[in-house]
């Protein structure tokens, strides 16, 4: 009975077969057109909506003729607790000369000559979970912006400042900065100055600054300025000359949308701010931004080469700006994006290029396979300079070097 | 062929049904259950990018860490206000609806065997300790916490999850930002004062037909972030309000806020803060002879206000996150257990707080001892979707916020009488 269900005459067959040959075969050609003229809709496994082709397999020459004036990085090697990194889970990492030092989750991670060694609590630093780092020009100090507190590497011996024995707001310290003889962090209780010459602390919240709330998330410096990324206050700018602050928030006052792109911060939550060669670029959950002193450019996943919409974390570097994604990391100089990302099964990685701010229909995104990636596609940390790149992620540190 | 014909003939029609049916299906709801006519910039301007159509994912690593072996506790975490604010009574009833949950969690065997044991964590808002406080419970170890009441603190305490990794429900915050920061690591099971503003607003411009309405508010991020949606709900609705004071916390004559309502003729006024603040300012508007309507935040809801208040609370309406006398087997039984337990009522904090323990539990139970897994299951919006807990059912959007309904409550008599909040009949209807 069941059999028989299944038996159609011959004319039903060859009706059925034809149906389907000409319902795939158009669903194919849809498919291949739409790679050829760049139509959006057709899915990318990765990014949603954007359009790819994959070409020679670790053609360096050709990525790099794609990528124009941006850099381009390749031959990844990372490193996980099993290579000497204190834990898996890098939260940041600055090149400091001949050595790199990595904040992770098990204590800072200092990689010199090859060999990795460990310092945590029990050197002196307050809190093994290390969020930022940065190395001041003028004394060659390192900072710590740990989960207990900022701690001060200089000369070998760790010192840490907390709320109890210093004018820190807040013992957890999402972001160090180091600008001349002042030291900035951004806490969980409000923007902290330092002074190293006079021992003197400044502390800027919501009761002396134009910030919404006291909580501050990112800090970077820059021709006698200050950006603070204010968590919920957008974008807080301080004139180190004049004391005076201005801010930079989301005008369409909503947190569920945004209305316009390139009018403004896109989101009062911003995660992060740096600024080089006349540029702050500004890192949000909701998407990233440009600002040249006059003019906001917005950028999202959609609409750019962005990777995602949720930026962890930035740094420019010159012209070049690194967004740290939980899909990868894409780079950026206001022309080119280009972003790295592992492949999706794991045996190498991908690097995605697109040759204008933002998609259009002559703007594509190509994609390069290559043979090694970033360690993971969750990134919290970078930094890069004119010959190589370290990126901090979810699962350990991954070391670039730039391709010429 | 016969056969075959007919099996074509029903799929045609078959086919006919369902895409009519399509076509016919409910709008999906504008986020956060806004109500079409006070969209954001909806009569004008249709936004470039809505932020929470999808869930956030968090895309990390963590979900392969194996899960620990000879443990004697399964610890979680409570971040509360318990000592030196004016939030302790409210903490207080926080915690033990959250120690009635372990209480009966470890009757049922905890977690394999293994008790669980809560983590307390006084929430004291002075420069940033929720953060400190949730490092805390990252060095004990906690699978998940739950916390707070208070704005701020939960925002700094949310902001340093991310970070830390540490699962976090929030049962006691109407904060409707908490959610709108993205942070993929919370969700919020306790309605905003998004869903109170719009409760109010169909209330008091559409049902009433008040159109002068005054608020007076307390000077902190309660006051200022909680009536933001009311305030731009009447100007959608083409009666922006006629005046907005502030008071301090702490202050207790009001006669400038009172003079400036006189002043500016309002028809009604809305009152935002605490209990016992709310309830002097009705006692002196009415000692002034003003007879004009007033209403108030959920924070009202409170046998404080009541017992402060007296007769000068009648008519008084607020909302209110939840039913306290609904018909609900669950709920009845807490109530019985709480009391029992305590010796005390519960309020709208225990409620919240026994349903939130209740489902940090189920998860850890269901997803094992790692805190990416009860992230995941946290957040899958399937797992507790629909979740019937004390407080009724709650119905998470994709930012996992809580829009299950909210209940307006009147005082007549000298007793809050509750009814279905016009939001919910709104959207019902749509």
């Amino acid at each position: 009975m069941f059999q028989k269900k299944l038996i159609y005459p011959n004319g039903i067959k060859v009706l059925l077969v034809t149906i389907l040959i000409l319902t795939v075969s158009g669903f194919s050609l849809k498919i291949k057109d739409a790679y050829l003229q760049g139509d959006n809709s057709v899915p990318n496994k990765t990014t949603p909506g954007r359009n790819y082709r994959i070409l020679s397999p670790g053609n360096y020459s050709e990525i790099v003729k794609a990528a124009g004036e941006m850099p381009v990085y390749g031959h990844w090697k990372s490193f996980t607790e099993k290579d000497g990194l204190p834990a898996h889970k890098a939260y940041c990492v600055r090149i400091d000369g001949d050595r790199v030092l990595v904040g992770t989750s098990g204590g800072l991670g200092v990689y010199e000559n090859g060999k990795w060694r460990t310092y945590t609590v029990k050197d002196g630093i307050a809190h093994n979970g290390i969020l930022a780092i940065d190395v001041s020009k003028l004394t060659g100090d390192v900072w710590l912006g740990t989960l207990g507190g900022l701690t001060r590497w200089s000369a070998g011996k760790f010192d840490t400042f907390t709320q109890l024995n210093s004018g820190l707001a807040n013992n957890v310290i999402y972001s160090v900065i180091c600008d001349g003889k002042d030291v900035w962090a951004a806490t969980g209780g409000g923007a902290g100055h330092y002074d190293t010459f006079t021992d003197q602390w400044e502390i800027y919240m919501e009761r002396n600054a134009p910030m919404h709330e006291p909580w501050t998330y990112g800090v970077c410096a820059g021709d006698g300025k200050i950006w603070i990324a204010a968590w919920g206050g957008g974008v807080i700018e301080y004139n180190t000359k004049t004391k005076k602050f201005r801010d930079y928030v989301d005008p369409d006052e909503q947190m569920e949308l945004d209305v316009f792109p390139d009018d403004g911060v896109v989101h009062d939550i911003t995660t992060g701010v740096s600024y080089d060669d006349g540029i702050l670029w500004v890192a949000t959950y909701f998407g990233v931004n440009r600002y040249d002193g006059a003019h906001w450019n917005t950028y999202f996943d959609h609409d750019s080469g962005l990777l995602s919409n949720f930026n962890n974390f930035n740094r420019a570097v010159g012209s070049v700006v690194y967004f740290c994604t939980d899909k990868g990391l894409s780079t950026f100089n206001g022309k080119t994006w280009v972003s790295y990302q592992r492949s999706e099964n794991n045996t190498g990685g991908k690097v995605l290029i697109t040759n204008g701010p933002k998609l259009k229909n002559d703007v594509k995104t190509k994609t390069f396979s290559v043979p090694t990636s970033i360690s993971h596609n969750f990134v919290i940390g970078v930094d890069a300079n004119e010959d190589e790149i370290w990126v901090a992620t979810s699962y350990g540190v991954s070391h670039g070097e730039r391709i010429k | 062929m016969k056969r075959f014909l007919t099996f074509l003939i029903f799929s045609f029609f078959l086919g006919l049904m369902i895409f009519p049916l399509s076509g016919q299906e409910k709008k999906k709801l504008n986020y956060g259950k806004t109500p079409d006519d006070i969209v954001p910039y909806g009569r004008f301007h249709k936004a470039y990018i809505n932020f929470f159509d999808t869930p956030q994912l968090f895309t990390g690593a963590g979900r392969e860490k194996p899960e620990p072996t000879g443990l004697k506790e399964v610890r979680i975490g409570f971040l509360g206000p318990l000592d030196s604010t004016a939030l302790v009574p409210q903490g207080k009833q926080m915690l033990n609806g959250c120690i009635l949950a372990i209480e009966e969690a470890n009757k049922e065997g905890g977690y394999k065997g293994i008790p669980f044991k809560l983590m307390v964590h006084n929430d004291f808002g002075l420069w940033g300790a929720a953060a400190n406080k949730v490092v805390q419970m990252y060095d004990e170890h906690v699978w998940a916490f739950l916390g707070s009441i208070d704005d701020i603190n939960t925002h700094v305490a949310l902001r340093a999850t991310l970070k830390l990794e540490i699962p976090m429900v929030n049962s006691g915050d109407p904060d409707p930002t908490l959610c709108e920061t993205r942070i993929p690591w919370m969700i919020h099971i306790i309605s905003d004062d998004r869903q109170s503003c719009y409760a109010l607003a169909e209330y008091i411009y559409k049902i009433k037909k008040l159109k002068r309405v005054a608020v007076i508010r307390v000077d902190n991020r309660y006051g200022r972030v909680g009536i933001k949606e009311f305030r731009e709900a009447a100007r959608r609705l083409d009666h922006p309000l006629v005046l907005e004071i502030r008071y301090r916390e702490g202050d207790t004559d009001f006669s400038e806020q009172i003079q400036r309502v006189q002043n500016v003729s309002a028809d009604a006024v809305l009152l935002w803060g605490n209990a016992e603040e709310t309830a002097m300012i009705i006692n002196q508007i009415r000692a002034k002879g003003m007879t004009l309507p007033i209403f108030a935040s959920d924070r009202a809801m409170s046998p404080v206000l009541l017992k402060m208040a007296g007769k000068n609370a009648e008519g008084l309406v607020t909302t209110c996150q939840y039913n306290p006398i609904a018909d609900n087997p669950k709920l009845k039984a807490f109530q019985k257990n709480y009391k029992e337990r305590f010796g005390i009522e519960p309020d709208v904090f225990a409620a919240h707080a026994y349903d939130g323990m209740n489902i940090i539990i189920a998860a850890i139970r269901k997803a094992g001892l790692n805190r990416y897994k009860i992230r995941d299951v946290l957040t899958d919006l399937k797992t507790f979707q629909g979740y019937e807990g004390v407080t009724g059912k709650i119905i998470f959007d994709d930012a996992w916020n809580d829009i299950g309904s909210i209940w307006m409550t009147k005082v007549q008599n000298g007793k809050y009488v509750f009814s279905p909040s016009p939001l919910d009949t709104l959207v019902s209807n749509k």
